[in-house]
């Protein structure tokens, strides 16, 4: 048998056209993805998968460690962040290009609420390009940048975010896991009162922890000119008068 | 800036010794009180062996919290074969609730800069970095104003003292997270990356900021530095206790007054915390939190202890940010911690699991104490809990973050049973519902 395809001219290709012809009988293998879900094993281990904890929230804080860290930067997201914001999110220009079109977000199923899409707005790009220029393009000076554009926009609008990244040779992921980590810099022009005291509890500021050892040392600290009035303490069960 | 406590007679002026300036910022006053004779000394006497040689004599140890040796620290990055060296001044002041860097910075800001100045002479470093809160701007206006003045009376700049050496001063401002205080954080926010700490060794001192040896040291450090080459390093021994010389400033926070004060090293606690006055009348003294936010709550009984590095870790607090705050029989404890735990998990910079899980999970013990919906064993998880954090924490913020309620658990024991058995808060401040009321 082995002997035999080094004798028979031919029959190499007979015995292809043959398991072709096999193939071509045979039910198909190809899943519509992602219209059709494909048929993962639970064990695979190449599965991407966000965990859900006890409470039903979402266990990944959306802190871009994943994405930073992946050496071939495949890993990328779009989600809410610790502090409530939503953001959809692409990897290096050239890795993701097409996903920056709205099309592809709606064609991904994922929920896009409107406000994402003013992100991709035409802005005015000279006075990032001018910001960029006085720091020499260079990603050290990153910080000073971002402040700066901040200071330009009253926030951090992600498009110039995004020219950053082009300009510079900064991977996105990287500018935005640095703006998201300092607590002064931020995506949305300043909220209103409510949602700036409403984020400014969640993330416990330092007049927020103030104001509440004020409050829990209750009134140990008479006298302190720098502990935040103690408007937040709570009326007490037959404590002090 | 926050008030300047007096402190009693025989309490030596170390850092503190130029307070009362009518302008901290002028230059000629300042050199008529010495400014700048150490970092001559330094370049006209020592050379750079020299120097680092007196700052071991004298056993200078960080003031940033941990207590490190600074001769130590010197000599390995001036012994670490590199082009370029740095020295950075850690002037964050991480913990919202001391001012005690600050304070330093506004009142001296002359000696910050020749500390600095001084560590860069003895280690070989070109660029210096005095790294300052954003927010915190008249300590910025006067510490922007000092380098500009001493750089055009030629004591820094491109030939520093005549020595050849060039020393470059610059003021870098950051903020926006607690963990900035970190040293491996503050080099990666001054390198414009994100505030994450980074595993240690190497330390700084080998591979530090763009990977250069590094010397980062806290501001009181540096200014403790020009006083000892000037008044000799066995005159700085003489000060303190034992293996930690010197003084060291402490922010108070007590039953009458708040303010900062400069303490020797070795005072007993009860002292530093006289410096903020009496109880008031019908109130008791019940405990006090040493070290900021991830401090530990000690009890009257402990007000022995001297402050030092060692002595204060043994009893399950830190010197930490020098914050010592006072707590009267108001407060609850349980409450306390719950608080200082949530605030240091708040904070914790997410990198790894025991900071971003352990220390919420830690927390959530807290909150479920004081709302008294505790389950069973609580306390025994919050001591393994706490045990793995410490094993596995990547910097130190997590590891110190477990202290609020382990100290707690072995000084306050009874109230927390009270909450947990019982479902009551003796202070009267927690709204435990009581267990068995409702299930
Ligand atoms: C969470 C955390 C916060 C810190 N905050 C400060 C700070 O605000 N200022 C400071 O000088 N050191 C701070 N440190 C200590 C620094 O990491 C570092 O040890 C210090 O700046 C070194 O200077 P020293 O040797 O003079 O103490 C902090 C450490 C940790 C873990
Ligand atoms: S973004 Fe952070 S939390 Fe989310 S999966 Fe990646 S590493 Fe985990
Ligand atoms: S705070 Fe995150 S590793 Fe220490």
């Amino acid at each position: 048998m082995s002997l035999l395809p080094s004798v028979v001219p031919g029959l190499g290709i007979v015995k292809g056209m043959a398991l072709t012809l096999r193939r071509f009988f045979q039910p198909k293998a190809t899943v519509m993805y992602p219209e059709q879900p494909a048929d993962v094993a639970t064990k695979f281990r190449g599965r991407l998968q966000l965990l859900y904890d006890e409470n039903g929230a979402l266990k990944c804080e959306t802190c871009f460690q994943c994405a930073q860290a992946c050496p071939i930067e495949c890993i990328d997201m779009g989600g809410m962040d610790t502090k409530g914001r939503f953001h959809v999110h692409w990897g290096p220009p050239e890795t993701y290009g097409e996903r920056r079109e709205e099309s592809a977000l709606r064609r991904s199923g994922r929920a896009v609420p409107d406000p994402a899409y003013e992100h991709f707005a035409p802005f005015d790009t000279a006075t990032v390009d001018a910001i960029m220029e006085a720091h020499d393009h260079d990603p050290k000076y990153l910080l000073p940048m971002l402040e700066a554009t901040q200071a330009a926009f009253g926030f951090l609008p992600v498009s110039a975010l995004k020219r950053i990244s082009e300009r510079t040779g900064t991977w996105y992921a990287q500018i935005y896991g640095t703006a998201s980590y300092y607590g002064h810099l931020r995506f949305e022009p300043p909220a209103s009162r409510e949602q700036a005291t409403e984020v400014r509890a969640r993330r416990a500021t330092d007049a927020g922890y103030l104001e509440a050892l004020g409050a829990s040392l209750g009134g140990g600290s008479r006298g302190s000119k720098t502990i935040a009035p103690r408007k937040t303490v709570a009326p007490r069960k037959g404590g002090d008068a | 800036m926050s008030a300047i406590l007096a402190s009693p007679k025989g309490w030596p002026a170390i850092l503190l010794a130029r307070a009362g300036a009518a302008d901290p910022t002028d230059l000629d006053a300042a050199i008529k009180t010495g400014a700048f004779e150490g970092l001559r000394r330094a370049v006209r006497e020592l050379g750079p062996d020299g120097t680092i040689h007196e700052i071991e004599a004298s056993g200078l140890r960080g003031r940033g919290g941990a207590g490190h040796l600074t001769a130590e620290k010197w000599r390995t990055a001036a012994g670490t074969p590199a082009t370029r060296r740095y020295v950075v001044a850690n002037g964050y002041g991480a913990d919202p609730s001391a001012s005690t860097d600050r304070t330093l910075i506004e009142t001296d800001p002359y000696a910050v800069i020749e500390g600095a100045a001084i560590a860069a002479f003895g280690i070989g470093a070109e660029d210096v970095f005095i790294s300052v809160r954003a927010t915190a701007t008249e300590a910025v206006r006067r510490l922007e104003a000092a380098v500009d003045a001493a750089t055009a009376r030629n004591f820094i700049g491109d030939d520093a003292l005549g020595s050849g050496r060039r020393i470059e001063v610059t003021v870098r401002t950051v903020q926006g997270a607690y963990m900035l205080g970190e040293e491996t954080v503050l080099l990666k926010a001054l390198d414009g990356k994100r505030g994450q700490p980074e595993q240690r060794p190497p330390h700084p001192a080998t591979r530090g900021f763009r990977n250069g040896p590094t010397v980062v040291q806290n501001v009181q450090t540096l200014a403790s530095v020009p006083w000892i080459l000037v008044h000799r390093a066995k005159a700085f021994k003489a000060i303190g206790l034992g293996d930690a010389p010197g003084t060291i400033l402490v922010d108070v926070r007590g039953h009458e007054r708040s303010g900062v004060a400069e303490a020797p090293l070795g005072t007993p606690l009860e002292r530093v915390v006289e410096l903020g006055g009496k109880p008031a009348r019908g109130r008791t003294l019940k405990a006090v939190v040493v070290g900021g936010p991830t401090g530990g709550i000690l009890p009257p009984s402990e007000l022995s202890t001297p402050y030092t590095f060692a002595d204060l870790r043994a009893v399950g607090a830190h010197v930490g940010s020098g914050s010592v705050i006072v707590v009267d029989d108001r407060a609850c404890v349980v409450d306390l911690a719950r608080l200082l735990t949530r605030f240091s998990a708040d904070e914790a910079c997410g990198k790894t699991i025991p900071c971003r899980i352990g220390l919420r999970r830690i927390a959530e013990i807290g909150e479920r104490l004081s709302t008294g919906t505790s389950r069973g064993g609580d306390l025994d998880l919050l001591a393994d809990l706490s045990a793995d954090v410490v094993g596995s924490g990547l910097c130190d913020h997590e590891r110190l973050a477990t202290l609020p309620m382990m100290s707690g658990l072995r000084y306050f024991r009874d109230e927390l049973d009270a909450h947990l058995l019982r479902g009551e808060c003796p202070a009267g401040v927690c709204n435990p519902t009581r267990l068995g009321a409702t299930a």
